[in-house]
């Protein structure tokens, strides 16, 4: 007994110094420590901020020769010296680089496209990972989900009093704050597999259908087949959800209400002890229900082990292409977004171009929705089995 | 590269002599085997009480024979028998191909407060780019007198600082607001690594360029396929935010975001954009895609938090966990319960343990190096109970809590819900309380691990619902 008490005080000690030694040149240097820094300035996530005071922030000592004295919270951003490294951007590499969008339009190209030349465009480039109306799935997520407005009401849905309950869905038509960014993803991201593709008109054709199959209106234009999108309509677009956010980021008063919404705990479901608090140490719970696992989650790649062995080693078996088409190429293949292996009627187009033709196109990857090596990461010996095997 | 495959081929030929000598031996000088006894000679680490241990009595044959010349793996690889201790990944957060997934730390292997480069947690939107270094560029641009752009080596002519942090990814512990999912560690808690990191802080950068007053967020994109952005407020840029190309004393490596990535300490992973190409000034946030249906918190009011920065107070128990349990322990065993403690919002100050799943606490030590924003290492000496029960007679449930510098305190599973403070007859009744379950993100209410008679441990929740 006495031991062990002997040893927390020691524990205890080294602990104060290191804190003191470490974080002293904060406002406050409460000894007993656990909350020590109650009344040091915060930073706008709500957490310490650590000055740079008397060259040191933090434990971590400074260069004086670099930095000053300073606190960048009085505008003082405690730096001496200037350097001149790289050289000025031309316009038009920013131009090139310079891309991203706004939702107050900065960024927005010109262009226009419509709802039904989407549709042949996701059906061509995207359905093969977003499926039919972007209805998701196999790990890629849904674009839509029905109607944005009556979907936006489902983000009530919170299971906290009922795990079974239907929970709440969030696609780009009931949760997305702004379609701006649907536009700036979609031309620099999407493809997945090969970004950076699309043309403005394409992508505003692939946003005006993913408005259409959300069953979005714009100004109260309902979006149907022949709706055409442009720059202008484009900016009308007001998402069911523009509101569903917090704490309101945009505007003159956006960081200060950021800064004021993590000064509450209870905002983002944390606790903070009031100064000097201690916190509860006995009875601290309302309920003793235990919850156990149910099955869970146990599809670990690789399989959990801790064992200090050496690992097994492989037979080299012979390449099975059979199964590497069902690991590799079937999500896509056997569901109808591309020909399936074995059906000659359709592999007979492909083979026109010779198998020479086709081997070479499906490691490259086709503008129609076959990645490169289909996204796996066979060998090129291993792949061309595989295609063999396919157009057999 | 050579040659993980020599070592397997040499180690495992020492494998199978040296069982067939001890085998010899230990028939001669025993004269029967038991079905248990054999079993031993395959299980070296087993010190049996009665006889000479063979791995004592006989040169094994590392011992005897050259070992490798130096001119062997000129890149250190860890030793074949390390095999398991490895990056783990699962269907269930991967994109149908695994380039938009997450492959995550086995924590329960960890050692100190420095995650190995190898087995830092794994996180891409568009799969792991390759970026030749020579032809990387940084820009910077937007609201700044002077819009630049810089090589790798220009870059790294800045006075360079170097921070130890841990980096989280958000959804740490995500699955499991409405129940335990994983008998595991690595899974539960594994979607954060700690590192020392090299860089510049992006303010040194700045003097050059010259901000306009009217900065007031940046933007950062990666040059990976998904150009993964975010907005960051240029307060937090002017403070800690640093450029990074040095991980624990080597190069990033490019599941990290080679050749530099956004360093922003002790804010969310998806923040601390990799690959970085370009960050652009400006008076008015961005929407990135990262910032809307992901990455954002869902409350029960139905109202999502679109910017989350700070990762909250946290700790777990690494030892033991489902991954490394106490069945080779008994009664009486005098042992180390030791854990990790981390906070995004400040310096850990203190760990308290709990036996019972989180109503009574004691308090626990920290050791080691303290740090802000960096894991903290923390241990408690324990005398094993008869059936690992406590004195009710129920199991023992290892729970821990950590508080920062900043005055914050883990909540339990029905305080980070329900609300801190709200009676359970309330419970749900107040929809602006608490966070609810479908948050995905930022969860961090303590956690527990349930010892079961036989030493075995399983993660569990201590809840109401
Ligand atoms: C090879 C599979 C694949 C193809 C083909 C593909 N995507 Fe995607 N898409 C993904 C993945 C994976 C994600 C999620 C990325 C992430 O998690 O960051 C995604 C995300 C998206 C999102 C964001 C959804 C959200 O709610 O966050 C949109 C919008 C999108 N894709 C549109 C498209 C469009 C339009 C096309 C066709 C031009 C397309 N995608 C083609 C795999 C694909
Ligand atoms: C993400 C979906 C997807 C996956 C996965 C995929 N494919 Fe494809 N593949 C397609 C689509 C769609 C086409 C039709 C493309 C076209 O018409 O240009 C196609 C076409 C092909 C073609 C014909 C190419 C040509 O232009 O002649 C070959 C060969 C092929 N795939 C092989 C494979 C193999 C082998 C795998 C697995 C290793 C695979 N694919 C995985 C979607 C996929």
């Amino acid at each position: 007994m006495f031991k062990l008490e002997l040893y927390k005080t020691l524990a205890a000690t080294l602990l104060a110094t290191t804190m003191l030694t470490g974080i002293a040149q904060a406002q406050e240097s409460d000894t007993a420590a656990y909350n020590g820094l109650w009344n040091a300035k915060k930073d706008i996530s709500g957490g310490v901020h650590y000055p740079f005071k008397d060259g040191k922030t933090g434990p971590y000592v400074l260069n004086p020769q670099v930095y000053e004295d300073s606190d960048i919270s009085k505008g003082k951003d405690g730096l001496k010296k200037g350097f001149n490294n790289g050289r000025l951007a031309t316009s038009n590499e920013l131009q090139a680089w310079d891309k991203d969008i706004r939702p107050d339009g900065i960024g927005l190209p010109e262009g226009s496209g419509y709802v039904d030349e989407g549709e042949a465009l996701y059906e061509a480039k995207c359905m093969s990972c977003h499926g039919d109306f972007g209805s998701g799935g196999g790990g890629y997520p849904a674009l839509a989900a029905g109607k944005a407005k009556e979907i936006k009401r489902m983000l009530k849905n919170n299971r906290w009093l009922n795990p079974t309950a239907e929970g709440p869905t969030r696609v780009i038509g009931s949760y997305w704050p702004y379609a701006s960014t649907l536009f700036w993803y979609i031309r620099d991201a999407m493809p997945h597999p090969k970004s950076k593709v699309l043309s403005n008109d394409e992508t505003y054709s692939l946003v005006a259908y993913m408005l259409y199959i959300n069953n979005m209106k714009v100004k109260g234009e309902i979006v149907n087949e022949t709706f055409k999108l442009d720059r202008e309509k484009f900016l009308q677009i007001e998402m069911p959800n523009k509101n569903g956010f917090i704490p309101y980021i945009d505007g003159s008063d956006g960081i200060e209400n950021i800064r004021t919404f993590f000064q509450n705990a209870q905002n983002f479901g944390g606790i903070r002890l009031a100064k000097g608090e201690e916190p509860c140490m006995q009875n601290c719970q309302q309920t003793d229900n235990i919850v156990r696992l149910n099955g869970g989650i146990t599809d670990f790649e690789p399989a959990m082990s801790v064992e200090r062995n050496l690992p097994q080693k492989v037979e080299a078996v012979s390449f099975d292409p059979k199964a590497a088409y069902d690991n590799n190429c079937a999500m896509c293949h056997e569901t109808g977004v591309a020909p399936p292996a074995g059906n000659k009627v359709k592999w007979t187009p492909y083979l026109k171009k010779g198998l020479a033709a086709v081997l070479q196109s499906a490691i490259n990857g086709t503008e129609n929705g076959m990645p490169p090596k289909g996204g796996s990461s066979l060998s090129d010996d291993e792949f061309k089995q595989v295609v063999e095997f396919m157009v057999k | 590269m050579k040659s993980h495959k020599q070592i397997l081929k040499n180690s495992s030929d020492v494998i199978q002599t040296d069982g067939k000598i001890d085998r010899r031996a230990f028939f001669r000088k025993t004269g029967a085997i038991s079905a248990i006894a054999a079993a031993s000679v395959v299980a070296p680490s087993v010190l049996q009480a009665s006889q000479d241990d063979p791995n004592i009595m006989h040169h094994p044959q590392w011992g005897q024979i050259w070992g490798d010349p130096v001119s062997e793996n000129l890149y250190g690889l860890p030793s074949a028998y390390e095999h398991n201790n490895t990056r783990r990944y699962t269907k269930l957060l991967a994109s149908g191909n695994y380039r938009a997934a997450i492959a995550v730390t086995p924590i329960h292997e960890s050692e100190g407060i420095i995650t190995p480069n190898g087995l830092f947690f794994s996180r891409s939107h568009g799969g792991t780019a390759h970026i030749d270094p020579n032809k990387w560029r940084l820009m910077i641009n937007g609201l700044v007198e002077k819009p630049i752009v810089l090589t790798l080596e220009q870059l790294k002519r800045y006075p360079r600082v170097t921070r130890t942090h841990f980096i989280e990814c958000p959804a740490n512990g995500g699955q499991e607001w409405r129940r335990p999912q994983y008998n595991s560690l690595q899974f539960a808690k594994g979607f954060m690594s700690c590192a020392e990191w090299t860089g510049v802080y992006i303010k040194t950068i700045l003097k050059d360029l010259g901000l306009k007053p009217t900065a007031k967020w940046m933007l950062a994109e990666g040059s990976d396929n998904s150009e993964m952005g975010r907005s960051v407020p240029v307060e937090k840029v002017l403070d800690d935010a640093m450029l990074v190309w040095g991980q624990n004393g080597e190069a990033l490596r490019p599941e990290q975001g080679y050749p530099v990535r956004l360093l922003l300490p002790g804010w969310e992973g998806n923040l601390c954009v990799k690959w970085v190409k370009r960050l652009e000034f400006s008076d008015e946030p961005w929407y990135a895609k990262e910032e809307t249906s992901k990455y954002t918190a869902l409350k029960p009011n139905g109202k999502a938090v679109q910017h989350f920065y700070a990762n909250e107070v946290n700790s777990t128990v690494v030892i033991p966990s489902p991954e490394k349990p106490w069945t080779s322990i008994k009664e009486g065993d005098e042992v180390e319960i030791e854990g990790l403690a981390w906070s995004g919002m400040g310096t850990i100050t203190r760990v308290d343990l709990s036996f019972d799943g989180g109503n009574n606490y004691v308090k626990a030590n920290l050791k080691g190096l303290i740090l802000p924003k960096c894991w903290t290492r923390w241990s408690y000496m324990y005398t094993i109970p008869k059936g690992f029960k406590n004195k009710d007679g129920k199991q023992i449930i290892l729970t821990s809590r950590a508080m920062d510098d900043a005055g914050f305190v883990q909540p339990s599973v029905d305080q980070e819900i329900f609300g801190y403070g709200v009676a359970k007859e309330d419970y749900g009744k107040d929809k602006d309380k608490g966070m609810g379950v479908e948050s995905v993100y930022h969860r961090n209410a303590i956690e527990s691990w349930e010892v079961s008679e036989n030493g075995e441990v399983n993660h569990v929740q201590i809840r109401t619902i």
